[in-house]
């Protein structure tokens, strides 16, 4: 069937009710009064952001949020961005073979995991063919990165339909703080082979650049037998980034990431993902209590999945807002506009109707924050008004796989309630964040002549509530030696609507272990040396009858000189193979791997 | 055409600081430890007040004034004045220079050489353009960088607790 362009609704309510008991983080409070009281070291130690900036918007959402830092992910050994998003105990991250990750917040974690939003510098990356995100492609230079903030939980008003259950926000430093030439290089057992260069230098007197080529080649995964899945790949990309302070009040960015990869397969053709991005941003300070931020971009990726399907992807985006403080509110407004163009070539094996799809979404949305009780209590009030219009897909099974976006397929709908904690007591720091969700119309999978198995299509029969609690803590040993700590336990339940003749019971939406804990050790030793484990468990995933694993990252540093940083990685030591996603014909085993990188700056 | 709603009610802390909020307070600081040399001996009754100087763009909006709104040195009441030409300055005791004077910061100071006035910008290069305050920022946290020859030059002392939060420079050798 071919679908056609249909506008969608979606009325969403998401109350969230988040408290926060921090005694020692007061010095982070706004009050002026406040302010004034703190001594010179602690007015040091605040830190500010210009109003305009995105980020910081993250930082008011009443949900569960955790920092990844530079420091974080250097200590780990990451060699990916999703190998970095593993440092977050309130994600679930599972490798699915050398290439593929599924990553989620809340449960509902699968290949086309679609209830999280991820931003890279204000790009969102995205695939409409799933609503999701295509991870072999979302590169950055990981020692460009500022910080990775992720929040689980509703990410409200501010970010769109997808944010339902969670945000990842990849943000790289300025152009002005990586500074000179950086180069890397190293190689080992699964991850073979790769090289790092980085330059940074200043175009004027207020105005920085740099530029970065990267590349690496990565061994194949294991079939459950134990062969080899010839699904090895390399991949190679470049970019730059321009800071420019214009003027005391104007701040220009241009940016710009180009890549090109290539996968092997089983008995097919190799598989080719290549792509590229520019990214130009405008932050204008109106006043002291306002600021203006414009943004563009342009995305265009290319995948050529031999016997699979092909797709071209061109996505325009632009987005418009300002942030107010006026009195005891702060209010932000913006409107944006995407498009994208979507162009599918189909195989035998599986086809995405109608194969050319254009669709364009609108969105305005207003938030203001309250201050009810000036440092204690705030509330947000917001509204988001979107438009969409989109076409269908369709995959026929048996040979030729059917699967329609029916116009019958609304938005999901999410109620929320969140309670947290956080403490701090000399070298402790705890934070406590639990949820209960319910879902409405989650996808489902109908059959539109039953009882014929086929065809299929999708749409909103399913209800469902997930809950648990999210747990992290620090603790700080000694100045040279410190722990953390994340458990998270989750339980997910879907259920099908009557006249539903969903038999799934949410098995494609929602594969998440029960729980899972994370162990991080950062230990400074003598002689320039340094030791970094990063222990993880989780649970089985009991839809894909996959066992609870457990594994264990190292990475030893010898640092001689502060320029030259020489390193040992293991990752997944604690077995020779083991899996982390997939019923068990059809998932991949990873193997221990081991490498050894130079780092080197001048 | 779709409607999303959502009501969010936090307690606790906002991290959230806006950089003129925080250098306002920066600059009521520095009245607390700064000493100006004392003035001739005046009748004048209440004592003047102690002036805090913008020239050129104020960043502050409302920051500046709600920081030192009814505050005071000893006696003296803590007011701020907003300046649009050099002739303008009066006998202030701390001139901030918006970054919108950045081209003439030479001109600025030399306007103000030898008399008692804590010059402060976050202009680049401000304290080693023989300014004695420098805002600048790193980590997204506010630094201050202070010109030790500048301070002494204008009859200024600046107390120990306020140069040991700072990186101390000096005026570079013509």
């Amino acid at each position: 069937m071919n679908a056609r362009s249909h506008p969608t609704s979606l009325l969403l309510l998401a109350v969230a009710l988040t408290i926060t008991a921090s005694p020692a983080l007061g010095q982070q409070r706004d009050s002026l009064q406040a302010l004034k009281r703190l001594t010179l070291d602690q007015l040091m130690n605040i830190e500010v952001t210009s109003v305009s900036r995105r980020a910081e918007r993250l930082a008011q959402t009443a949900s569960a949020i955790q920092v990844i830092t530079q420091e974080d992910i250097r200590q780990s050994g990451a060699t990916s961005l999703p190998e970095a998003l593993r440092l977050a105990a309130n994600l679930q991250v599972a490798q699915i073979n050398s290439r593929e990750w599924a990553i989620s917040a809340r449960g509902f974690n699968s290949t086309s995991a679609n209830k999280l939003l991820v931003l890279i510098d204000g790009r969102t990356v995205y695939t409409p063919l799933f609503s999701g995100v295509f991870w072999d492609v979302q590169d950055v230079l990981l020692s460009d990165v500022d910080r990775i903030e992720v929040i689980s939980g509703p990410g409200a008003t501010l970010w769109g339909a997808n944010a339902v259950n969670g945000v990842i926000n990849v943000i790289t430093k300025e152009a002005k703080d990586t500074p000179g030439l950086t180069l890397v290089g190293g190689g080992g057992t699964e991850l073979q082979g790769f090289g790092t260069a980085r330059y940074g230098g200043t175009l004027g007197p207020r105005a920085n650049y740099r530029i970065y080529g990267k590349g690496f080649a990565r061994d194949r995964t294991l079939l459950p037998n134990g062969q080899g899945a010839p699904d090895d790949w390399h991949m190679g990309q470049g970019g730059f980034r321009i800071d420019w302070d214009a003027s005391t009040s104007n701040r220009l960015t241009l940016q710009g990431d180009l890549y090109d990869g290539r996968s092997n397969q089983v008995n097919r053709g190799e598989i080719a993902i290549s792509g590229k991005n520019l990214i130009a941003k405008w932050g204008h300070t109106v006043s002291a209590n306002s600021d203006v931020g414009a943004q563009m971009y342009y995305d265009r990726t290319h995948r050529d999945i031999p016997g699979t399907f092909g797709e071209d992807l061109d996505i325009y985006d632009v987005d418009l807002q300002q942030r107010a403080l006026l009195a005891r509110h702060d209010v932000v407004w913006g409107v944006g506009y995407r498009l994208i163009n979507d162009r599918v070539a189909n195989s035998p094996g599986l086809a995405f109707l109608p194969p050319h799809v254009a669709r364009q979404w609108f969105t305005a949305f207003v938030q203001d924050e309250l201050a009810l009780v000036a440092e204690r209590l705030h509330v947000i009030l917001g509204t988001k008004i979107e438009h969409n219009d989109y076409t269908g897909l369709e995959i026929q099974p048996s040979g030729r796989l059917n699967w329609t976006l029916s116009p019958n397929f609304h938005s999901e709908e999410e109620l929320a309630y969140e309670a947290g904690y956080r403490h701090q007591n000399g070298p402790w720091l705890l934070s406590l964040a639990t949820f209960y969700s319910h879902y409405h119309g989650l996808r489902s999978i109908e059959q539109t002549n039953p009882p014929n198995p086929t065809p299929l299509v999708i749409a909103n029969g399913q209800d469902g509530e997930s809950y648990g609690a999210e747990l992290a803590a620090t603790y700080r040993v000694s100045d040279r030696w410190r722990l953390r700590g994340g458990y998270t336990e989750l339980r997910v339940h879907i259920w099908p609507n009557p006249g539903s003749t969903d038999t799934s019971r949410g098995s494609a939406e929602s594969h998440t272990p029960d729980r899972q804990l994370f162990v991080h050790s950062s230990l400074d030793l003598p002689a320039h040396l340094r030791l970094d484990g990063m222990f993880r468990y989780l649970g089985k995933i009991a839809n894909q009858q996959l066992p609870a694993y457990a594994e264990l990252n190292a990475r030893f540093t010898w640092q001689p000189v502060a320029a030259l940083d020489l390193s040992i990685v293991g990752q997944n030591l604690l077995h020779n193979r083991h899996a982390e996603f997939g019923t068990p014909t059809a998932r991949r085993e990873i193997q221990r791997g081991v490498y050894g990188m130079a780092q080197c700056h001048f | 055409m779709a409607l999303m709603s959502s009501l969010l009610l936090v307690q606790g802390e906002s991290p959230r600081t806006s950089e003129y909020q925080l250098k306002a307070v920066f600059l009521f600081n520095f009245v607390q430890f700064v000493d100006w040399p004392p003035s001739a001996p005046q009748d004048s009754q209440p004592p003047p007040p102690l002036l805090i100087g913008i020239l050129g763009d104020d960043p502050f909006g409302t920051f500046l004034d709600e920081t030192v709104r009814g505050e005071r040195l000893g006696a003296r009441s803590i007011q701020v004045r907003r300046y649009r030409r050099i002739a303008d300055i009066e006998a202030c005791n701390i001139l901030f220079i918006s970054r919108s004077e950045s081209e003439r910061v030479p001109e600025i100071l030399s306007a103000v050489k030898n008399r008692p006035v804590l010059t402060v910008s976050d202009g680049d290069e401000f304290a080693s353009q023989g300014g004695i305050i420098q805002f600048f920022t790193d980590k997204n946290r506010i630094r201050i960088r202070i010109n030790l020859d500048a301070a002494e030059a204008a009859n200024l002392t600046i107390s120990s607790k306020l140069l040991r939060v700072a990186e101390v420079v000096r005026t570079p050798k013509r």
